[in-house]
């Protein structure tokens, strides 16, 4: 495991939390969602979604319950929890600021060292 | 909350393990359909696509493995996985299972059964309301300085009682003696304790003239009452006193101690000024009341002691109560038991270590030989930690298997324990294996797993891959092995020479305390304690001639040599004190008179135990009257307050009596208080008085509970029934109670120090054959691992003696540092048994060189048939196979 598989793990759970705050989602639905509000730009490894939508719900950041899917079969959907929801603000934020942070740096010119 | 549900999903995780796997797949499956059937409506064939998602999905098994350890069952997994597999190597490895799993049960088995009574004893609760709040207070008040104490103390609601007295029951059946304690009325509400049936005292039941009731304890209400309920209300005599049956105690109420049967009123009484301030000196329990700590009822009762002296009709002594204190009332209760409990707790421990020091030393020389098994699990990608893992879960394992063993081991080893320990040990019938006491067994288990486990699987596991998996000879690694077992070797000698020299020096002590001359001759000796009612010797002379009628009429028994009656029997557990004013001898103002042990003794007695006189006379028939003022002193006491000069002729007065009494003799010293000291340390000397209507207790009485001794030649049961029939024939109303002979007395005298030596020789006995195991092991390993080397040295020529030294060296190598570190640690250690020695130095040179004589014999011995077998090596076969 090395660092750029960590940041896309870190990634990767902010993106299910925000998925799952819209409705309560299947682990497929979360896949197509991101998907297609990325616009197909982020492509996610199926396999590594799993073991994330468990860790999340161990964390108490999810919740999850067996529902009906769309074409009338059993399906585990995931929905937020309060906890979840605060834990989504914060990474949002923190995102946000980051984001701020490293856009500031890369867009310094020579002239304002 | 996050970590609840974190705990909570673990815990789901655990307990449906195997719905959760199911779900897992429906889940998985769910999502590979979804995906597959998208890609059927994008026209894909339905083959394809199944194909197709199986492909992007990637390792659908991965996938599971990372969703166990995200939700933490990976961890479950693994365990279950490695304790399989333990219990597989141990179906394949019988013997050494055995072998561990025994060695651990012996030591852990030692350990359940002592920490049961350490838990019993010390650490459990009393069994009490709100225990935490209860309190003794060091010292002891008559009663006048109770009542004062009671009505001053704002930090305790406080409590006297008094143990020791006895009290005849009458009137129904044999008349019985039973053993009494004398309360205040708020004892058994400082105490928190309800009766099972009726009440018990109330505010004001313990005042002169309203106190004539009395509860019960449950078995004397079952045995003698026959648990009738219809008891309440009605009357029993007690000392020819008729006392109301107020209430019964449950069977778990055993305070002050286990032999209570009676609980009565004090009886506080201000106008009997001598009973009032110096009768009874009472210990005091109380409860803190809400609030308050025990240092501030510490402090409280240290000004109430400044204050309380001035309260008393005469001066009282400047030391008297001085080092007073509130301790827990757990505390005050266990008295010197504790450091006694300590010292098994402690060669129990040696014996666990031992016991470590052996398995590892076995698990080691597994260890050796799995090197192969384990550099093929690493070749396949088992990482290091995960082979220690593995290693240790079954060294765990094994610690829990031989815990199991070891807990039926100590359910036997406690009814042994109860057996030897002296009965009257406090709270030896709270000592029982409990869930208490098995949680403390299975955190023991899997310390000592990981103990003995951890120096084999580090090893094992550190066995360099390549080497292992293809050196040819069975000699690889041994150099890093065998040095370890080597010190493992030397720590097991050394331990249980360290347990050896504990039970020397205990068992010397003992040997000495039994040769101590007790001044007096139990040999065919029988008592008896024969009490009639006090009232009945409210009138002196009634008494006397009642013991005088009795003697006589024993004499007249064929085969009794003589008889005759003592208040005080030696060894037999009860003091006589009285303060003794001695001619021309002044007691400096603020000083108390000197307090002397009291013996009042019919004129045969110093006949019947064979106690010499040394000067002057001993006492005749003719003292056997009020006339006869006269007394005896012990040699010591002579020495004492008579240096240099004779003490016959002169005279004492007993503290409150008007006439002197003339010293007529000096008898020999007698070790009346225990078989160490003549008297307790606080006794200054020793007189006898003979027993004569001539009042020699406080306020004019004479002792009514004496007890008979008789010299016959006749068989102790037939004496026996001789004796009942005697007192029975002479007064049905006076009970005869502790029938034993002096033998017996002298000997119930030692067994505490008799249990602690039996204990000790029982750990050191363990110690020994665990070591003896421990020895033979390690040597018989090293022959069969250079049987090889043997073979070739003896086809190359050495002689036989030459191998015989291969193999004696090392085991004289353990022995000799084994030895020497015993030693050394001992004379670090022994000091700690200093308190339970008599007779003998923690240091002493005779039972140091014989536990090194007698550890060096057993090494010697454990040596013997590892040697035999390198000694008959022969070199053909060893050559061929190797």
């Amino acid at each position: 495991m090395d660092k750029q598989l960590d940041l896309l793990q870190g990634t990767l759970d902010m993106l299910i939390l925000k998925a799952v705050s819209l409705g309560p989602l299947h682990g497929y639905g979360i896949l197509l969602r991101i998907q297609q509000i990325s616009k197909d730009r982020l492509e996610i490894q199926q396999g590594s979604l799993y073991p994330a939508l468990y860790r999340l719900e161990h964390q108490g950041w999810i919740a999850s319950e067996w529902g009906e899917s769309e074409n009338k079969r059993k399906a585990k959907y995931y929905t937020l929890t309060a906890a979840g929801k605060g834990r989504l603000q914060a990474e949002t934020d923190n995102w946000n600021s980051m984001a701020d942070v490293i856009r500031g740096i890369l867009g310094t010119k020579p002239e304002e060292v | 909350m996050k970590v609840w549900s974190r705990i909570g999903s673990w815990f789901r995780a655990m307990l449906w393990r195997s719905r959760m796997e199911s779900d897992m797949d429906a889940e998985l499956r769910f999502h590979l359909e979804a995906f597959a059937e998208d890609l059927v409506q994008n026209g894909v064939s339905r083959e394809e696509a199944l194909r197709r998602a199986r492909i992007e999905f990637g390792g659908i098994e991965r996938v599971k493995e990372e969703g166990r350890e995200a939700r933490g069952t990976r961890i479950i997994e693994t365990l279950l996985q490695d304790l399989r597999y333990g219990a597989r190597v141990f179906r394949k490895s019988p013997g050494f299972t055995a072998v561990a799993v025994l060695t651990l049960a012996l030591g852990i088995g030692a350990n359940t059964a002592i920490f049961s009574l350490v838990d019993g004893i010390l650490l459990r609760p009393l069994p009490f309301r709100a225990p935490q709040n209860l309190v003794s207070i060091t010292g002891t008040f008559p009663r006048g300085g109770f009542v004062a104490m009671r009505e001053q103390m704002q930090s305790l609601d406080v409590s006297a009682y008094f143990e020791g007295h006895e009290f005849n029951l009458t009137g129904r059946g044999d008349p019985l003696r039973l053993t009494g304690a004398l309360v205040s009325a708020e004892f058994f509400s400082v105490l928190g304790a309800r009766p099972e049936l009726g009440r018990s005292f109330y505010p004001g039941d313990d005042i002169a003239g309203r106190d004539n009731y009395v509860v019960l304890s449950h078995s004397l209400w079952h045995e003698r009452f026959g648990g009738d309920p219809s008891i309440l209300g009605r009357s029993i005599e007690l000392e020819g006193v008729s006392r109301e049956v107020i209430g019964v105690m449950p069977a778990e109420f055993v305070f002050p101690s286990a032999k209570t049967q009676i609980w009565l009123p004090l009886h506080n009484d201000p106008r009997d000024t001598v009973a009032y301030w110096a009768g009874d000196f009472m210990p005091v329990i109380g409860r803190l009341r809400p609030g308050t700590t025990i240092p501030q009822a510490r402090a409280e009762i240290r000004m109430f002691q400044s204050r309380v002296p001035k309260l008393f009709p005469w001066p009282m002594p400047a030391d008297w109560n001085a080092d007073i204190s509130v301790v827990e009332l757990r505390t005050g209760m266990v008295g010197d038991m504790r450091s006694r409990l300590y010292l098994l707790f402690g060669a129990v421990g040696v014996i666990l270590l031992i016991a470590c020091v052996n398995v590892a030393n076995l698990a080691l020389s597994r260890a050796a030989t799995r090197e192969k098994e384990i550099a093929v699990r690493t070749a396949m990608g088992a990482e290091r930690g995960r082979v220690i893992r593995q290693l240790l879960t079954e060294s765990v394992l094994l610690a829990l298997l031989g815990a199991l063993l070891g807990i039926f081991l100590a359910t036997e080893g406690l009814q042994l324990l109860k057996a030897v320990l002296p009965a009257d040990t406090p709270r030896l019938a709270d000592a029982h294996i409990d869930w208490r006491v098995l949680s403390f067994t299975g955190g023991l288990a899997v310390l000592t797993g990981l103990l003995f486990g951890l120096a084999p699987a580090l090893y094992a596991s550190r066995a360099a891959l390549a080497q292992s998996l293809n050196a040819a000879t069975r000699g690889a690694g041994v150099s890093v092995s065998h040095r370890l077992r080597s010190a493992l070797a030397i720590a097991e000698v050394a331990l249980a020479v360290l347990l050896v020299i504990a039970a020397g020096l205990l068992i010397r002590s003992f040997v000495a305390l039994s040769h101590v001359d007790p001044g007096f001759q139990a040999e065919r000796v029988l008592t008896a304690r024969v009490t009639p009612n006090q009232e009945f010797c409210s009138d002196p002379s009634r008494c006397v001639s009642f013991y005088r009628e009795l003697l006589g009429r024993f004499q007249a028994v064929p085969g009794v040599h003589s008889a005759a009656v003592v208040n005080t029997l030696p060894l037999g557990g009860r003091v006589a004190k009285r303060s003794l004013e001695i001619e021309n001898e002044a007691v400096a103002p603020g000083e108390a008179m000197p307090l002397f042990w009291m013996d009042v003794v019919t004129p045969d007695y110093l006949r019947v135990m064979k106690i010499p006189v040394v000067a002057g006379r001993g006492f005749t028939s003719a003292d056997d009257s009020e006339n006869a003022r006269v007394a005896l002193v012990t040699a010591a006491t002579a020495r004492r307050f008579w240096p240099g000069r004779s003490p016959v002729g002169t005279h004492v007065r007993l503290s409150g009596d008007t006439g002197w009494r003339t010293v007529v003799g000096v008898v020999s010293d007698v070790r009346a208080y225990d078989l160490e000291k003549n008297a307790p340390d606080w006794i200054n000397g020793t007189i006898y008085f003979p027993y004569a209507s001539n009042a020699t207790l406080e306020g004019g009485r004479i002792p009514s509970d004496m007890t008979v001794v008789i010299q016959s030649s006749l068989e102790p049961s037939q004496l026996q029934n001789v004796l009942r029939r005697t007192i029975a024939g002479l007064s049905p109303e006076v009970p005869a109670s502790e029938v034993k002979l002096m033998r017996a007395v002298v000997s119930e005298s030692v067994s505490t120090p008799a249990s602690t030596t039996v204990l000790f020789v029982a750990f050191a006995a363990l110690a020994l054959v665990l070591g003896i195991v421990g020895i033979y092991g390690v040597l018989s390993y090293l022959v069969s691992r250079r049987t090889r080397e043997i073979g070739i040295r003896l086809a190359l020529g050495a002689q036989r003696r030459d191998v015989l030294w291969l193999v004696m060296k090392e085991g004289a190598k353990f022995s000799l540092f084994g030895i020497s570190l015993g030693l050394l640690s001992a004379l670090g250690v022994t000091r700690l048994l200093a308190s339970e020695l008599f007779g003998v130095s923690p240091f002493d040179p005779v039972t140091f060189l014989a536990a090194a004589v007698l550890m060096a014999s057993v090494t010697l011995l454990a040596c013997y048939v590892p040697t035999r077998r390198a000694m008959r090596v022969d070199p053909m076969l060893a050559l061929r196979h190797p």
